[in-house]
């Protein structure tokens, strides 16, 4: 019954995903079930010279790995404040603060920014570092949940007291005992980062600017000319994603690994 | 060097538990263990010598120089915590390598000195493995290694034992024994189980409330309770109410006792304790202090039984080493102690 049910599970997921595949070495795509007029490439070339998916390609690997590091860098110590923080009623509230860009549509905070950078005070809609800016925010809570929970997990509160009472500071203790402890759960959180960042359509949609546009805004714009570059230009997306979601892995692991293994 | 807190107080904000004027003093080279029913205070003893509680008033000396101000770190202190806290992405000998490295010791002296600590330890093998991999009683070792790798000023034991299996939880007790007499390093050691307490400390000190009831060599704790609460979380024992009739004379709800009440008013309340080992089967000689009853429990215990002897009024505890089942016991007049209710 179990295998069953995850059988099917596997095929409502993995069959799109397939058929996106077939489709986008299909020479024609029509009406019918599967592509008909046999293998061809062009679709892959049609992207591949395409100057705007080019462009939009680079856009989001900056824009994903930017986001990364500075979910990284602003997560690590936020997630030990709000771990670390005395009374029950702070953490709930920082819990509660921190989760609640998962709660509002991004939508709304793309509005938000597109009113604020569009005043004539603040006219930089458009920059890439908005659109960073806009990524962190929505994607730090996934991190922040991942660390926060990882920490609740080891009990890091005995392992600092520990650390502490045998003669550790604040540094040494975060440098040598908070980091590397937390590296699993730093490098897991980078990877759904590095992924929500790459997939990202409401935000950047209305925030990017026309020459930095990210590869999934782009993207739409196949789906109103043929199915096969349509197809193939997501199977490039997907492989986009996995990229990013290794490289944060592989980033972050040295980041963390670099210090555990000082001793 | 030495630990001595004098007239430590604190309160748990909220709650009435805490602790209250403790003055306890621990010479170099002497163990004494803190014992005492949960929530007794014996924690919170423990985390304000530590330095991880600001006391409301009193003081805190370590080496006889005032720490009350210091923060942990600065205490010098080698702390073995109940649930060991080792860092989980270390190797034992990482972990007890790390305290020398916050201490500037270069990086080949302290993995001589952390490999020698765990040789002490016993655990020279297991140098490589990360505490996932090292069972409960190995993860002791190491947090002990830790804590004692630095020449800590003092040892503080939080219930280090507690979460090991019996058999393992003696070998352990003699283990850590030995390497702080090897040390010759003042330590206190908290623990709720009496056992390990008496076999081990030096003095053990019975809290209860926040305040410390006793504190003194575990023979004399047993032999001598200051007061019927002592009497009654040390050891085991029979313990009546009591009022005394004349210098010589308790009356108890099983009965007349006779026994030295002299110091006491007649007519005040008291307590009787009477060890269930000084209970001696069969009739009285002389007819003193004699009750007779059935045997409602009886417990086989290895090396001797302890019995309950349904008497009128009552219940007399003894331990025998006799296999035949007694159906009178007597108290030596001696064998019972007479102690303020509390």
């Amino acid at each position: 019954m179990a295998a069953a049910i995850t059988a099917l599970y596997l095929a409502y997921l993995l069959a799109p995903i397939l058929l996106l595949a077939v489709g986008s070495v299909g020479a024609a795509w029509s009406n019918t079930l599967l592509p008909t007029g046999g293998l061809t490439d062009r679709w892959y070339l049609q992207v591949w010279t395409d100057r705007s998916f080019g462009l939009a390609f680079w856009t989001s690997l900056q824009v994903a790995a930017a986001t990364v590091v500075l979910c990284a860098v602003l997560g690590a110590p936020l997630a030990y404040a709000v771990a670390s923080a005395a009374s029950r009623g702070v953490r709930l509230a920082a819990r509660i603060v921190y989760l609640l860009p998962v709660a509002a549509p991004p939508i709304v905070l793309a509005f938000g920014l597109m009113l604020v950078f569009s005043s004539d005070a603040l006219p930089y809609l458009g920059e890439t570092w908005v659109l960073v800016g806009g990524h962190v925010v929505l994607c730090l809570p996934y991190l922040l949940q991942a660390l926060v929970a990882d920490m609740r997990h080891m009990n890091l509160p005995a392992l600092e007291q520990a650390a502490e009472s045998l003669g550790g500071g604040f540094r040494r203790r975060f440098t040598d005992i908070v980091l590397p402890a937390l590296r699993h759960s730093l490098l897991t959180g980078s990877v759904m980062v590095a992924a929500l960042s790459i997939g990202e359509f409401q935000l950047s949609n209305l925030v990017a600017g026309f020459l930095n546009r990210t590869y999934p805004v782009v993207l739409l714009q196949a789906f109103y000319g043929a199915t096969g570059f349509a197809c193939a230009a997501t199977v490039v997306l997907l492989a986009l994603a996995l990229l990013a979601a290794a490289t944060g892995a592989v980033a972050a692991r040295g980041a963390a690994g670099a210090k555990a293994m000082a001793g | 060097m030495s630990i001595a807190v004098e007239a430590l107080s604190y309160a748990w904000p909220g709650s009435a538990a805490g602790v209250r004027g403790i003055d306890l003093s621990i010479a170099q080279g002497e163990m004494v263990a803190v014992i005492g029913p949960s929530g007794c205070g014996k924690s919170t003893l423990l985390k304000l010598i530590g330095g991880f509680l600001a006391p409301d008033a009193g003081r805190v000396k370590l080496g006889g120089r005032d720490a009350t101000a210091l923060p942990p770190r600065r205490r010098d202190l080698g702390i073995v915590f109940q649930a060991y806290a080792l860092f989980p992405h270390m190797t034992a000998l990482q972990n007890v390598a790390w305290p020398l490295s916050l201490r500037g010791v270069a990086r080949a002296e302290r993995s001589r000195r952390a490999a020698a600590m765990l040789e002490r330890v016993g655990l020279s093998a297991h140098a490589g493995h990360r505490p996932a991999a090292l069972s409960g009683g190995q993860q002791q070792r190491v947090a002990l290694a830790r804590a004692m790798v630095f020449g800590p000023k003092a040892l503080l034991l939080d219930e280090p034992l507690s979460a090991l299996d019996a058999a393992l939880r003696v070998a352990m007790r003699d283990e850590i024994r030995r390497l702080q007499q090897d040390s010759g390093i003042a330590t206190l050691h908290i623990t709720h189980d009496q056992e390990e307490a008496l076999s081990i400390a030096d003095r053990v000190a019975v809290m209860r409330e926040g305040r410390i009831l006793q504190c003194a060599a575990p023979r004399d704790l047993y032999a001598r309770p200051a007061t019927r609460s002592v009497a009654g979380f040390v050891g085991h024992a029979n313990l009546w109410d009591a009022t005394v009739l004349d210098a010589r004379t308790l009356r108890t709800p099983i009965g007349l006792l006779a026994a030295d009440a002299a110091g006491f008013a007649p007519g005040s309340a008291v307590a009787a304790l009477v060890r269930p080992e000084r209970v001696r089967p069969g009739p009285a000689p002389d007819g003193v202090n004699h009750f007779a009853g059935r045997v409602a429990r009886d417990r086989f215990l290895g090396s001797f039984r302890r019995l309950d002897l349904a008497v009128a009024g009552g219940t007399v505890v003894l331990e025998t080493a006799s296999d035949t089942s007694p159906e009178a016991v007597h108290i030596p007049q001696e064998a019972v102690q007479v102690l303020p209710a509390d």
